[in-house]
């Protein structure tokens, strides 16, 4: 591939000699840019095919529920997605359940869930208080993995014995929605009081931060518009007449004030908390 | 005369300038060393963090499998004199090895200890009453928690490392990193044998194979 691009380029270059001396025609000159585009457009390609063959890690779940096995009836899945937002605001830690049909992944289930649980940023930033619990229905797998701030409260042993007492028998049964049901009971139970919640999500605490954000942004920006304008005026230079009216009216209001979850399901965004690969795993 | 002077001073403001650019980047780049070199020590606290978890777990381990009728007694020396090497190994826990030879030896000792914890777990696949026992699943469900967790700060040291190392060998830091004590830093390889992945026995019912077989030697 490598030699091909060289021997292109070294091509490309003689073309562009010979152009610039004048001695070919200018449609050879749009054809040199058309090549020029050619080869951007096959590194790009490359590029993204280099990126696909790399493991994917699945994004960034949207909400706390995620059923992409689709063995929990949509009711349920909607609760469950409630009341881990509802945990959340009352005690700020992060819960999140994802079901897959099989691992995404060559790897093992130690590696794959501590680099997903890295990308998701699962739990508050310092306080590390995240919990994924990931389950994997067609290779009767799951794991219950903390981030570091919930090593504490929810050690091996726990998270064992939840997944080996509670979760494993209904799941035996083909009882998922049960076993869910008690493993997140029981996830609660043992970290609840850990930490105290500010009463909103990551995701509806942000929204608002950014509007502020973009307020400030505004602000900042219509300070220097009349400096520059009140400079221009002292130094006589260009008198700056009539041009903030449609400069103001085109910005107001657009400080980013997106609402979260207005589809009915409370949304999730990671708070970017880490965890250090604690927790278990089970079969079933 | 006038114009000399002028000049001169012209001369001198742009030396001026340079040096204070100069410096400014210089002070930048010891800044971001320096940092780095934090984040290693770090990172390499938690290593040492995660393996002394490890060590901590082995009294107990050892109490409740000699609590196990007639259970083979070499498993069990193995892993005691194994843990003993490992705090042999003279190592300073808040301070990254500079020292490559260090940190193998300190590698070579835990996973000496690795390996005896790992035949201990395969030799009690033979115990199947010690295996029922409540104090024997909580400790191998702690023992694969620290486990995973140390692979993890590796991986977190290494990357950590890696940063440093880099930014310690990179133009135009390099060019006076040595000068101010900035060396880079030896970081974990791989196991030997750790590319190959570990046999798996789907003997269920019979005792499990003997720990030589699943060792077997590297070409």
């Amino acid at each position: 591939m490598e030699i091909i691009f060289k021997v292109a380029r070294r091509d490309r270059r003689s073309t562009r000699l010979r152009l610039a001396q004048g001695r070919l025609p200018t449609s050879l000159g749009m054809a040199v840019r058309c090549e020029r585009l050619f080869f951007a457009v096959v590194a790009i390609l490359a590029c993204a095919i280099c990126a696909h063959a790399a493991e994917t890690i699945p994004p960034k779940p949207d909400r706390y529920f995620h059923d992409y096995a689709g063995v929990v009836s949509q009711g349920a899945a909607q609760r469950f997605n409630e009341q881990l937002a509802q945990f959340e605001r009352e005690t700020s830690d992060q819960i999140v359940v994802a079901i897959w049909r099989t691992m995404p992944s060559q790897s093992s289930i130690e590696d794959f869930t501590q680099r997903t649980f890295q990308t998701w940023e699962v739990g508050q930033k310092g306080r590390n208080n995240g919990v994924v619990f990931f389950v994997f229905v067609d290779d009767h797998r799951m794991r219950i993995q903390p981030g570091y701030g919930l090593e504490g409260t929810l050690p091996d042993i726990t998270c064992n014995e939840i997944i080996r007492d509670a979760v494993a028998p209904r799941f035996r049964a083909k009882d998922f929605e049960g076993g869910l049901a008690a493993g997140i009971d029981l996830i609660f139970k043992a970290i609840r009081g850990e930490y105290k919640g500010s009463g909103k999500t990551v995701r509806e605490s942000g929204s608002s931060q950014s509007s502020t954000a973009g307020l400030l942004v505004f602000f900042f920006v219509l300070i220097i518009f009349l400096l520059a304008v009140r400079a221009s005026r002292r130094f006589g230079g260009y008198r700056y007449t009539g041009g903030g009216g449609p400069f103001i009216s085109g910005n107001w209001g657009s400080g980013g004030g997106w609402s979260s979850g207005g589809s009915g399901f409370s949304g999730f965004s990671g708070g970017g908390g880490s965890s250090g690969g604690g927790g278990a795993s089970g079969s079933w | 005369m006038n114009k000399g002077l002028i000049g001169c001073l012209g001369i001198g403001a742009i030396i001026l300038f340079l040096v204070l650019v100069g410096g400014c980047a210089v002070a930048g780049s010891y800044n971001r060393l320096v940092g780095l070199q934090q984040k290693v020590d770090q990172s390499w606290a938690q290593v040492q963090n995660v393996y002394q978890r490890r060590a901590d777990l082995i009294p107990n381990l050892v109490n409740t499998v000699q609590g196990a009728a007639n259970f083979e007694k070499s498993t069990l020396t193995e892993v005691t004199n194994a843990r003993a090497s490992v705090g042999r190994v003279q190592i300073d826990p808040n301070h990254a090895p500079e020292d490559a030879a260090k940190l193998q030896e300190f590698q070579q000792a835990q996973g000496q200890l690795s390996n005896a914890l790992s035949r201990l777990l395969v030799v009690s696949e033979r115990y199947p009453e010690l295996r029922a026992t409540q104090n024997f699943q909580s400790l191998q469900a702690q023992l694969e928690g620290t486990e995973n967790r140390i692979s993890v700060e590796r991986g977190n040291f290494n990357s950590s490392v890696q940063d440093y190392n880099t930014a310690v060998r990179t133009f135009p830091t390099n060019l006076f990193a040595g000068m101010f004590g900035f060396r880079q830093r030896p970081f974990f390889e791989a196991q030997a044998g750790a590319e190959k992945p570990p046999t798996v026995n789907f003997n269920f019912g019979s005792p499990a194979a003997p720990p030589a077989a699943t060792a077997a030697p590297t070409p």
